[in-house]
Formats: C-alpha cells, sequence, structure tokens
C-alpha cells in the first residue's frame, strides 16, 4: 500500500488533487492582482502572518499525528474486546463509541480548553479523543463481522491465536477499519481547521483572521485551501480502501 | 449470545476509576470573584468526611456487589448508580452552603475535573446496566429528566446561585433564549428545507436510476468540504450578490449571518436524507408492491399506503443523522455571525472565560443527545408498526 502502487495503477485524481493543493499553497500568495478584485479598497489583500504552506504543514502535522494515535488505540481497543478475555468490555466499549459519536466534535473541541488551556496540544488531544470513536466502531464492525467458520477453519489449520488475528481477521478487516480512519481524518481536517480558534496553528487562521477583520479575501484564501486538503486526503484513501485486500470478500 | 454465569469485571473497574478520580482531583473550585484565580477543593475539603466516605462507601459497594458469583447483583447496583446521580446536584448544594457565606457576595463556585469525572463514569455504569439487564432507553431519558428537575427545583431555591455556570446564564438569560431559538431555528429549517429538496431528489432519482451514483457522489464529496471552508467559500458570492440586489439586502440576507449558514447546513444535510431516502424505497420487496396493485390500489395510494410506510424506518434513520449533524454544524456557523450557542463558546473562548465556554457546549452536547433518543424512539416506532 506504498505510493508507488496508487502511483502504477493509475491512481491519478489523488495526485492531481494533492498537486492542486501544493499549487494553491505555494502560489495563492502570488495571485494579489485577483484577490484584489474581492477587496478593492484593502491595503492588504494576502493574509501574511504566516506563509500558507507552513500553515499546511502544521495543519496536516496535528491531523496525521491524532490519526496515527488513534488508530492505534482505537484497533488496539477493538482487538481486547473481541477476544475471550476482554469480551466483558465488549459492550460498554461498543456502546460509548456508537453514543460518544452523537456529540459534535465542536463541543469536544470547546470542551479541551476548560480542561487543557488553549493551543495545540489540546486541539490535539482533542482530535485524537473524537478521531477514536469511528475508528474504534469499525473496528469492532470489522472483527465481529467475520465468519465464525473461517476463525473455525483457520485453527483448524493450527494457526496460533496471533497468527488467526494478523493472517485472518485484520486482513478481512483492513477495509472496513480504514473506512473507520477515513471517516476521522474528515472530521479531524475539518475540526482541526476550527482549532485555529483556541490557538492551533492550522489552515483556519485565514479564515478567523478574516472573519474578525471582515476581509473577504482572508476567508477565501483559507476555504479554499482546507477545501482542497479535505478533498485532497479524500481521495487518497478512496484509492487506498480501492486496493485493500479484503474489498472483495468484504463486497 | 447468552450472558455467562460469573462476576462482573467492568462495573469494579469504573467504580475504583470513579473514586480514584474522585480523591484525586479538585471536586469543586472557590473563586472570591469573576476574575480572581479560583482555588480548588478536593473532596475532603469540599464536602466533609461524611460525605466523603459516604461517597466512597456507595463505590465500593458496586464493585463488591458486581462481584458476587455466579449472577452479580445488577438491580441493588442500578439503585446505587442512581442515588449517586441524584446526590450529584444536592453535593453541589451542600459545598456551597460550607462554603459561601453572607461575607461573599460575589464568590463563584466552579465544577472542579473529578466532579466531572464522577458524572462521566456513572454515566459509564449507567450504559452498562442499561446494557446488562437490557433495559430500555425511555428509562434513561425519564432518569435524565428526574435529574434535570432535581437541578432546576435547586436553581430555584437559590441554593446553586454561587454556581459559576449558572452565574453566566443568569446575566445572559435573554441571550440565551435568543441563542436557543436560533439554534433550533436553523437546524429544524435546514432539516425540514432538506427533506423536502432531498425527498423531491430521491423521488426523481427513482425515475432515472441511472442519475443516481453520479449525485449521490456529488453530495458526499460536499460532505468531505470542512464546514469552515464551505460556510467561507460562500461568504463571497453572497456577499456579491446582496451588494447587487437591494431586494436581498431588505431580506437580511448578506455574506454573513443566517444565510451562508442555512445554504451550507442544507448542502450537508441532503446527503444522509437523499441516501436513505433511495435505499429505503428500494428495498421495499417487489412482491408487496405486486399484491398492493393486485388488491387494486391506484399507483398513488401503493406509494402513500404501501411503499412510504414501508420506507419511514430508514428515512427517520436519515433525519436523525442529519439533525444531530445539523446541531453540531449550527455551533460552528456562530463564527460567520448566524448566532445559535456556538456565539458563547467563541465569545468564552474570546474573553478566556471557561463557564461561558461550558454555558454553550453544554446545551449543544444535551441537544444531540435528544435529538439521538427523540428519532431513535421514533424510529423503532415506525418499524414496530410496519412490521404489524
Amino acid at each position: 500500500m506504498s505510493k508507488l502502487a496508487v502511483l502504477r495503477g493509475g491512481g491519478w485524481p489523488p495526485l492531481l488533487w494533492l498537486a492542486l493543493l501544493l499549487a494553491a499553497a505555494l502560489g495563492l500568495a502570488e495571485l494579489d492582482g485577483l484577490f484584489r478584485l474581492i477587496e478593492p479598497d484593502r491595503r492588504t489583500v494576502i493574509y501574511a502572518r504566516a506563509a500558507f504552506i507552513d500553515l499546511l504543514g502544521s495543519h496536516l502535522l496535528l491531523v496525521t499525528l491524532a490519526a496515527c494515535v488513534s488508530s492505534l488505540v482505537g484497533v488496539g481497543a477493538a482487538i481486547m474486546v473481541t477476544r475471550r478475555w476482554g469480551a466483558d468490555f465488549l459492550p460498554l466499549v461498543s456502546q460509548v463509541a456508537s453514543i460518544g459519536q452523537t456529540i459534535p466534535p465542536v463541543a469536544v473541541l470547546a470542551l479541551a480548553v476548560p480542561a487543557l488551556g488553549f493551543g495545540s496540544g489540546p486541539t490535539l488531544f482533542a482530535l485524537m479523543l473524537y478521531g477514536l470513536l469511528p475508528i474504534l466502531r469499525n473496528s469492532l464492525a470489522g472483527l465481529r463481522g467475520i465468519d465464525p467458520a473461517v476463525l473455525e477453519a483457520a485453527r483448524g489449520m493450527g494457526m496460533a491465536p496471533l497468527q488467526v488475528l494478523c493472517q485472518v481477521e485484520l486482513p478481512l478487516a483492513l477495509n472496513v477499519i480504514l473506512a473507520g480512519i477515513r471517516t476521522s481524518v474528515t472530521i479531524n481536517i475539518a475540526t482541526a481547521a476550527i482549532g485555529s480558534t483556541i490557538g492551533a496553528s492550522t489552515l483556519g487562521d485565514p479564515v478567523i483572521s478574516g472573519l474578525v477583520t471582515g476581509n473577504t479575501a482572508f476567508i477565501l484564501q483559507g476555504a479554499i485551501l482546507i477545501g482542497l486538503l479535505a478533498v485532497a486526503v479524500d481521495s487518497l484513501f478512496e484509492q487506498l480502501q480501492r486496493r485493500a485486500p479484503g474489498t472483495r470478500q468484504a463486497k | 449470545m447468552s450472558l455467562p454465569l460469573r462476576s462482573n469485571r467492568v462495573i469494579p473497574v469504573l467504580a475504583l476509576l470513579a473514586l480514584t478520580l474522585l480523591w484525586s482531583l479538585d471536586f469543586v473550585s472557590i473563586q472570591p470573584n469573576r476574575i480572581a484565580p479560583g482555588s480548588g477543593l478536593g473532596l475532603l475539603a469540599a464536602m466533609g468526611p461524611v460525605w466523603a466516605l459516604l461517597l466512597t462507601g456507595l463505590l465500593l459497594a458496586c464493585a463488591l456487589l458486581a462481584l458476587r458469583s455466579p449472577r452479580p447483583a445488577y438491580w441493588p447496583i442500578l439503585a446505587i448508580v442512581w442515588l449517586l446521580l441524584l446526590q450529584l446536584p444536592l453535593s453541589l448544594a451542600w459545598s456551597i452552603e460550607r462554603h459561601i457565606g453572607a461575607d461573599l457576595p460575589y464568590a463563584r463556585v466552579g465544577i472542579g475535573a473529578g466532579y466531572w469525572s464522577l458524572l462521566f463514569l456513572l454515566g459509564l455504569l449507567l450504559i452498562e446496566l442499561q446494557q446488562r439487564l437490557r433495559l430500555s432507553r425511555v428509562w434513561l431519558l425519564g432518569g435524565a429528566l428526574v435529574l434535570a428537575a432535581l437541578l432546576g427545583w435547586l436553581a430555584q431555591q437559590d441554593w446553586l446561585e454561587p454556581l459559576a455556570l449558572l452565574r453566566e446564564y443568569q446575566s445572559r438569560r435573554s441571550q440565551f433564549g435568543a441563542a436557543l431559538a436560533s439554534h433550533l431555528g436553523l437546524v429544524g429549517a435546514a432539516v425540514g428545507s432538506s427533506l423536502l429538496f432531498g425527498g423531491a431528489i430521491a423521488l426523481w432519482l427513482q425515475r432515472y436510476p441511472r442519475a443516481q451514483k453520479g449525485s449521490i457522489g456529488l453530495l458526499s464529496f460536499i460532505q468531505t468540504i470542512p464546514s469552515l471552508a464551505l460556510f467561507g467559500l460562500l461568504i463571497a458570492p453572497l456577499s456579491y450578490l446582496s451588494a447587487q440586489f437591494p431586494l436581498l439586502q431588505q431580506l437580511n440576507i448578506r455574506g454573513i449571518g443566517w444565510a451562508p449558514a442555512l445554504l451550507a447546513l442544507i448542502a450537508y444535510s441532503l446527503l444522509p436524507i437523499v441516501r436513505n431516502t433511495c435505499v429505503a424505497l428500494q428495498e421495499v420487496e417487489a412482491g408487496v408492491i405486486e399484491s398492493a396493485r393486485g388488491m387494486g390500489m391506484s399507483p398513488a395510494q401503493v406509494f402513500l399506503q404501501v411503499r412510504l410506510p414501508l420506507a419511514m424506518p430508514l428515512i427517520i434513520e436519515g433525519v436523525r443523522v442529519t439533525s444531530i449533524q445539523a446541531i453540531g454544524l449550527t455551533a460552528v456557523a456562530a463564527l460567520i455571525g448566524a448566532g445559535g450557542f456556538g456565539t458563547f463558546i467563541f465569545q468564552g473562548l474570546g474573553q478566556s472565560a471557561m463557564d461561558l465556554i461550558i454555558l454553550g457546549a453544554l446545551p449543544i452536547i444535551v441537544l444531540a443527545l435528544l435529538a439521538d433518543g427523540l428519532f431513535s424512539l421514533l424510529g423503532e416506532r415506525f418499524s414496530s408498526g410496519a412490521r404489524r
């Protein structure tokens, strides 16, 4: 599942979106004339407090870190409660994963401030906590959706429990788990953008600053970059899911 | 899967975790006024030895009753958990009684991390018990209402007056009402109009199934665009239109405000409704429709009396997902001046006023949970009606 596999398989939509995103992050600052059409009376029409590429970098860093931690924890917890020794916790964990997703991510982000304070750290924590739920829920669905006869057959072949997990269960559940990670990342890209209201430096900064000063050009620059980032990452995940083993079995 | 006949390990873990957090974190904090920094009080300092030991004893009792083998005593545990929940508002009143005298007229009592942890873990215990005892969700909703009524009564009696959250509410009582109205108004308008448009689109897609893949693809593409970006992208064209046409200005349609918020909310709401309605209408068995036709029903009758009622549970599920999503997105829409509870959150963030943030965030969570419970119950009602 490397980038190479995507390249070879003619996965051009994600590459196209990524190229557009990079071009926008590097080139938007040069389009002074274009944005002046929108805000003719302003002195500055290009957001200048930070370079767009840096904001893109820190936005991506936040989302990637959160996705890695919540994938590890979410899949790990799902594996634990689907073993015999952890089965006691299964009803509670699966209920919490579904009830928790009812709570809007903005509320979690907002409550991170009284609990932990302002800045990137609390934003990261909120992203991890909220991003955990879709991954946990999908991992549980994936692991529990496997036909028991398949597991029986694997055990009958003399596979050890760890082998059954790594060679049968996880590959079969991979596509559903990936769908969960995709949902989590999509939500987190949006939530991280709002994170700039609690002091994280992300692509939301130009939008918020534009809203505060009434500068539509700033808003537009931030919005274009956030939108492109979300679409690029989503199409990347779509490509990954299409190539995941177990795609055919799952359907 | 049958229940294993052995002791429950989940409840002791939760109860002991609650005990640890309760004794190690601040239960409440006290500020002499809004600006002065608060000082935290632990459980013992806040509540006194009798109340603190009572709480500890009740939590330990939960753990011990759950370890009973072969069948844990779930009903007594449930009673204890409810007792613990009901004492939560009373414990606040008690700590205020103990610490806030007439000499501190502007004092504010903040709810501490220990208190919130206890509330959260009691919630988890309740979910666990509800699963083990297979209780209906109506009980949970009823219990929450009793708790809310108790809290309201205590607030009426002025016993909770120094509570910081309540003081923030009291100084913004009319704004709170306005925020509730605009939040519900936006969510209702968005869900209502997307139900209308989404239903029409879904019916149209029944006639032209070839357009289905493309339309659903387009709607899911919109869903992937983050809310802040979509709001932002709508501002420029709307303010341009508003500048061109004075009529729009008179209707208060501008680049910021309710207009871009509602447009974006509808755009987000269409996907769950269109997708669920399409699936629901297609999943009605051909045999059922055939027999309805055979009974001499006209096409309109078949649709209204057979297909629509059978499709109802899935359509309501779409409305449930849409409403929860819209409640959260409306909070974000406060950034572009659309009002709602998000206003309190972003004001609170701007002023570093933690209680104001909580005053905005809690109602949003409550609204989302209420919408979830309400539409789930409605869906269950319809699906049992359809089966009959």
